[in-house]
Order: C-alpha cells, then structure tokens, then sequence
C-alpha cells in the first residue's frame, strides 16, 4: 500500500554516500521511508503506534543517516521501537545490551586465541621449512619478513555484535540498548562508529560499513550522556503516553479487550501517573493489566479487582499500599473520566 | 530562510540550549530535507537535532512557539479583519464610523465597502471615499500601509527594518528606545508625519479625517514598534545580559556580591558542582587481585609466546573521592562561608561520601542537615547554630578529632576553610598534624590575599607545614579551579 502512495523515493542530497550501493533495494524498500505519514502507517501495521515525533525521527535518521538516541523513563517502548523498525525495514536487528565493564572485545571483535595457538605451533614446526638454505640470522629474518603474517588475520577475528551490524551486507538495525549502562570509556570507543560508520582495529585497520546499519541507542538516564556523543545523534525523548495514544496502543497490542474497559483502564492508569510514586506504571504494565483484566473476564473496573492485581501495574510495596487504601476513588474516578471526550 | 534558521538558533542558545557547530549543520539538513512549510513536522523534526535532554526539549518547545509565533498570529487578525470587512451580512446594521473603518481595510475590504456605499448611505460618502482615495495615491508607502491596515506588510517593512538596523545585536534594556526609534525611521516614519501635517493643512473635512485616522494609525504602528523590539530583545539579548552578568559575578570577590545576585550565584554553584561531579564522580580502576581474567591476560601475552608473563585481572574498582569538608562560619569569614556552604550542599546533593562540619567556637557535623534540608534552610540553620561564639581553632578542632578523626583515612581529601584567625588562641596545630598524618590530602582554604596571612592574630604559618596544598579563594572561578584539582587528586 504504501508503495502505491509513496512511488518515488526522494534522493537523498545531502550527504555523500561512500561505499554505499547508492539504491539499496532492501534497505530502502521503494517508498518506505519516503514519508512521516508513510512511515506512521507502516509501524501501526507492525503493532507499534507511534506519535508524530516518534515517526518523524524514524524519518529523519533514515534521510540523514544518522543515528537515534532514545530517551525516557523505563517501559514506554524505547527497546521496542528499535524491534518495529528492523520488521518494518524487514532487515536483521542485532541487538548489543549495555552493561557496567563492557568493552570492544564483547562488543566489536575478539582474536580466536586457541586458533592463533595452534597457528604459532604449527609455523614453529614448518620454521624449518620457510627458513631453509638461509645462513646467518639476517638473511633468516628477512625470509620470515617475507612469509606473509595471518596472526592477526581476519581468518582469526571473531565477530561480535558492531562488527556483525557493519558487515551485514544487507545492512542491519543496530540496536546499543542502555548504553547508560555502559562505561563512559565505551561511550568514546562508539563515536567513530556512529559518525563515520567505520571502526578502527589497531592490527589490521579500518572497517567501513559495507551499508550503513540504522543505529538506535537507548538510554534510562541514570548517567549523563556525554556531549559529544549527543551530538552526532538524532535525539528522541519518548514521555509516557496521552490518553489517546495509549488508548491506541493497548487497542493495537490486546485487541480482544472491550473499548468499555479499555478506556477505564488507561484513564486508571494515567491517574496513577499523576500520584506520587516511587515507580510509575510505563506502557509495558498497562498492556500487562489488559492482558490480565481480559484472562480474567473483566467487563469494567471493579475496586476489589484493582485491588488484586495492582501488582501487575506497581512494583514497589510501598506504592502498592498506598494506591490500595484509595482505590475505589480511583476507579471510580477513571470510570467517570473514561467517558469525557478527549481534549477536555 | 536560513537566516531565519540562524536567528532561531541563536535564540535558543540565548534560551541556554547548547546548540554545537555540527549541530547547526545538521539543523540545516533537516530543513533542507522538509522545508517551512508544515510547522508541526518542522517542530518535530528540529526538535531530534537541536535539543539533548528533556529540559532543553522543554525550552525548545516555548522558544519555537515563541520565535515563529508573530506571523502566524498576525495571518490570523488578518483573516479576521477581512471576514469582518468582507462580509456585508455583519457591517449595515452599523453606523457611519464602522463603514470607514471597513474602507479602511483597503484592498481585503474594498469589495464589501462599496458595496456598503450603494446599499446606504448615499451619494456624499461615496464622494468623499473617491477623494481620499485620491489623497490616498499621492501619500507615502508607509502611510498608504497604515491606512489600508495591512498588516502583514507592515510586519515584513518592520522585520527588514529591523534587519537594517541590526536589531540583533541589541544587548541591553537601554537599547530598546533606539532600536524602536531607529526601526521607525528606517520604516519611513517622517514621510508619514510630512502626510499628517500635509493632509491637515489641506481645508477639506475628508482629508482632516484621513490625518486623523493616519494619526491613529501611527500610534498604533508606534506600539507595534514596541511590542517587536521588546520581543527581539527577550529573544536575543535576554540571556546575553545574564551570561555577561554571571560572568562578571564568577570574577568578582564573593566578599563583594551582593544579596540581591545570591540566587543567581547559587544557580551557578549548582551548575558548577554538577559539572564537576560529571567529571570526576566515577574513576575506574582496575585491581590487582581478584579473579585472572584469562582472555585479556591471554591477548596480552601473544608477544610472550604464550607465556602468562604480563597477568591481568578482572576486578575492576569503581572510585568515588571521600571528602571531609571543615568550613569556618564565624563573622569574619561569614561571607565566604556562605558560598562556601552552598557548594557543600550541591556536592551533598550529588555526591555520596562528603561530611560536612562548621565551626566557630565550637565544631559540630551538618551532614545530615544538608542532607534534609534545602539549601536556604540548612545554611541558616548552620550559621545559627555554629556561627554564634567567636573563633577558637583549637577546641574546634579538638570537636573534629572525637567527631571525625577515625573516620580519615588514605582515602579522605580533607578540605578546611577558614582565615585562620584564632584570636590569639591555641591554634591546636597538633590536630592538624595528626589529620595530616591519615589523610591523602589535606588543602586549605583562605579567604584572604596572601600578604594578609600570619599578620595580627592569623596563625597561618601554623597550619601551613600540615597541609598539602594552601590556597587562597575568594572567588568562584577560585573555587571551581580549586575543586576541581581536589575531586581529580581524590581518586
């Protein structure tokens, strides 16, 4: 559909593409890209409902080729974001997960150390062989200078996630999921890859994409950024969703659920959100509520129904005590507040 | 148009959004790729490139409502106004005063006008709308403009007269009268005076009338004048003021800042605390015990053939400095303390391991009432409850040695403000020498130039041999410098 609409894929004039088939036909699938409203369509059909902003950044790091750093509280589809557009672009995601002591050799490559043994056996072995008929020690040296080194060959590299996202020669989603998480050390080994979309391996070179991957990178926000990195990214902070938008998206991810119901459990939920608490419910516990209230043949929020399974929605004791005391205004509050149209 | 994008960016720089060189570049790719023409997509475009945080997306989102506001609104007044003018169904029930107003509207409202004169109010106006529109031709731009009421056009003559005159380099609120004055002459403000006393020369009721309405007119322009210039000065010199103002406050000696710029120095204090703790709160380091990490120790040794020559671990440390802050809060030093005291409470706010402690005759530990208190209240209630008798460093720090002394060990940066003045009292130099002894550093802190040190009852020269590091600090940019050198030697 969105090939019949969208026929001609704008050229992209702003940045020169280098090493980069110019029309890559899986990459850019006639007209997927070509619009925010395209682009809208594409993920709704995917199950992801995105908002205007959301959808005009897929857009932008698409056009620009740039990378999209997400930001936002826990739960509101950051992760998932990236998920949609691998289906979307219909090209593999690899996905690398962030954690305090990652490096390059978890993350971009790693020597195979038992090969590069048996190797170093095996050429101690043939020594004899390459050296023959040579006298004296320099001329010895000179015969070894000759013998080609695959020591540190690709033949032994070991590729880990960068490595497998820049080498894909259809290209890929790269998806640095809580680079947060990461060291700030890592963070300043990422930007040559996110500018340049090469990586430096000291002992044999420089590695250029052969298609420049889509990178997204999330971040919670316990760590602040650097700037440097923030500022080869596209930046994307997703807050918790309106009314509205969420209604859509538990519409999209539960379908079975009654519109009734739907609408009292987010407008539940959104109050939730105005409270003080330690941990607010995010996207992911609404569509984990719906679920439950659905396996439980809910028609309507009922006060002893909330009541019992307010731990789908809350993590914390605390929080669950104190929203359990007033929970039938609660509900009946979302009851009356599901039915006024939206925008009052 | 990307003068346009220029300016907009400058405001939200003004707005203390840091917008980098690459940045901008990027900004102009993205305008590039999806024009001016959807406000919406452009707002939400340039807002993945320009803003990097939540607050600076906040301040985007007001400086872009507020940057691209003036067209629009005015496009909207002009709808109106021509609908009003326009449509006949509104006006006949209204007098004569209304149907000038509504020839008034020139081009947009010339239709429903005429229409107007032939359905009521017969030959005589129609006569005297022919004439002025006579007087009309022979005015000048500017006049002819104001008496139409177009007001689009008078915004365009008013951004490019504002352009002519580099309204954008405006800096401070003095400004403000002559940028207006000179956007107005630019405009061609005489012609339209040299209109009005022409016209009123003129000994015709028609013309009297068309002076008096360009008099209107020009008090109105007058006002619109003033709107715009302020709005420019908000967006572009606003911040400009403060930079300059907070730049002057960081140099200037904190004994010397006044009250009135206590808040904004607190802001700046904060900035700098979070700044540094940015810097300097998380050092990794790797141990040299723990668990072999086989894989690195192996990669390391290549070049040994193989050999675990060069053996490494897995245990990596994370460092976060342990800082004693001993501040002095008697009258003498009272000024500086307080600064002093608020960067304690920012580093509190931010960073786990700071004790902090005050004294003047006596010391007493305020950790914890940094700790839950907000930044006003806890120093008030330190200077209250610490601040009262005179100085006496020796029982102080006797107070220190059973408050804290265990507490310092090879870790511990140690930092003590204070002038050193005792009032000849025992300085309790034998504390120091002992804090000297535990500690990793120990740097002091003196709020006075050095050739005031060891001069009447100041007994510098006694504290001097136990501390690592001696400083005099009476500035901000002291204090920046100072602490950033403790938090970098405290991992």
């Amino acid at each position: 559909m969105a090939e019949q609409l969208y026929p001609a894929r704008r050229k992209l004039p702003l940045r020169k593409q280098v090493n980069v088939t110019l029309v890559n036909p899986i990459q850019s699938p006639a007209g997927r890209m070509d619009s925010v409203e395209a682009i809208a369509a594409g993920f709704e059909m995917q199950g992801y409902i995105t908002n205007p902003q959301i959808a005009t950044s897929i857009y932008l790091a698409q056009n620009l080729q740039k990378p999209l750093l997400v930001e936002g509280p826990p739960g509101v589809g950051k992760t998932e974001l990236a998920i949609a557009t691998a289906k979307y672009l219909d090209l593999p995601l690899v996905r690398l997960q962030c954690y305090e002591g990652l490096d390059e050799s978890k993350a971009l490559y790693e020597w195979k150390y038992g090969k590069q043994l048996l190797y170093t056996q095996i050429l101690r072995e043939t020594l004899g062989d390459v050296l023959q008929g040579a006298t004296g020690l320099s001329e010895s040296m000179n015969k070894l200078h000759q013998f080609s080194d695959v020591f540190f060959s690709e033949q032994f590299l070991e590729e880990r996630p960068l490595m497998k996202a820049m080498r894909s020669p259809v290209g890929a989603v790269l998806l640095i999921d809580e680079l947060d998480k990461a060291d700030q050390e890592f963070e300043s080994f990422l930007l040559e890859l996110l500018s340049e979309y090469q990586i430096s391996i000291p002992e044999i070179g420089t590695i250029k994409a052969t298609v420049k991957p889509v990178v997204f990178l999330t971040s919670n926000n316990t760590r602040e950024l650097s700037d440097a990195l923030k500022r080869r990214c596209l930046h994307l902070y997703i807050p918790f969703p309106d009314t509205e938008l969420e209604r859509k998206i538990i519409a999209s991810r539960v379908p079975d659920i009654s519109v009734k119901l739907r609408n009292e459990l987010v407008a539940f939920v959104q109050e939730l959100r105005g409270l003080d608490l330690k941990k607010l419910p995010a996207v992911s516990e609404t569509i984990d509520w719906a679920r439950t209230l659905l396996l439980l043949h809910a028609n309507t929020l009922e006060p002893e129904m909330v009541r019992n399974t307010l731990n789908v929605i809350l993590k914390f004791q605390d929080d669950i005590e104190m929203v359990g005391a007033q929970v039938s205004s609660l509900t009946s509050d979302a009851i009356k507040a599901s039915k006024r149209p939206l925008g009052v | 148009m990307d003068q346009t994008l220029g300016d907009f960016i400058k405001a939200l720089r003004n707005a203390d959004v840091r917008v980098s060189s690459t940045e901008v570049v990027d900004a102009h790719e993205v305008v590039d790729l999806v024009g001016y023409t959807d406000r919406a997509l452009l707002k939400n475009a340039l807002a993945l490139v320009l803003p990097k945080t939540s607050d600076e997306k906040n301040i985007y989102d007001y400086t872009f409502d507020r940057f691209f506001k003036f067209d629009e609104l005015d496009e909207m007044e002009m709808a109106d106004r021509n609908e009003a003018a326009g449509d006949p169904s509104i006006v006949p029930q209204q007098d004569d005063t209304a149907g000038q107003e509504g020839q008034g509207q020139g081009e947009g409202g010339g239709k429903g006008c005429a229409q107007r004169g032939a359905e009521g109010d017969g030959a005589p106006d129609i006569t005297g709308a022919v004439q002025q529109a006579e007087m009309r031709e022979s005015l000048s731009s500017l006049s002819q403009m104001v008496l139409s009421g177009d007001r689009a056009g008078l915004s365009v003559a008013m951004a490019e007269a504002g352009e002519a005159v580099g309204l954008r380099n405006i800096h401070i609120f003095t400004q403000k009268g002559l940028y207006g004055r000179r956007i107005l002459e630019h405009m061609g403000l005489k012609a339209l005076n040299g209109d009005i006393s022409e016209l009123r020369k003129r000994d015709n009721p028609s013309a009297a009338e068309l002076a008096e309405r360009l008099r209107k007119g020009r008090e109105y322009l007058l006002s619109q004048v003033r709107d715009y210039v302020e709005q420019q000065f908000l967006l572009h010199a606003d911040a400009d003021g403060s930079h300059l103002r907070e730049d002057i406050l960081s140099k200037s000696r904190l004994t010397n800042i006044e009250r009135r710029d206590y808040r904004m120095v607190q802001e700046m204090v904060r900035k700098m605390a979070k700044r540094l703790i940015a810097i300097h709160s998380r050092r990794r380091k790797v141990y040299d015990r723990g668990a072999l990490d086989i894989r690195k120790t192996m990669a390391k040794n290549h070049a040994y053939d193989g050999v675990p020559f060069d053996i490494r671990w897995k245990s990596v440390k994370i460092d976060r400095p342990k800082v004693v802050a001993i501040c002095d809060v008697s009258g003498s030093v009272a000024k500086v303390a307080h600064f002093m005291l608020m960067f304690l409470y920012s580093l509190n706010e931010v960073m786990p391991k700071v004790r902090s402690f005050a004294f003047s005759g006596r010391m007493g530990e305020v950790t914890d009432l940094f700790k839950d208190c907000d930044v006003e209240e806890a120093m008030s209630k330190t200077l209250y409850e610490w601040g009262q008798g005179s100085t006496d460093y020796g029982r102080s720090l006797q107070d220190f040695a059973e408050l804290a002394l265990n507490d310092i060990d090879s870790r511990t940066t140690v930092i003590i403000l204070g002038d050193a003045r005792s009032n000849y009292g025992d300085p309790g130099s034998e504390i120091m020498k002992k804090i000297y002894e535990r500690a990793k550093w120990v740097m002091w802190l003196n709020p006075e130039e050095k050739n005031t040190w060891n001069y009447a009852d100041s007994v510098m020269r006694k504290f001097q041999p136990y501390c690592h590091q001696v400083q005099v600090c009476n500035s901000l940019t002291h204090l920046e410098r100072i602490v950033s050198s403790v938090l970098r030697s405290a991992t």
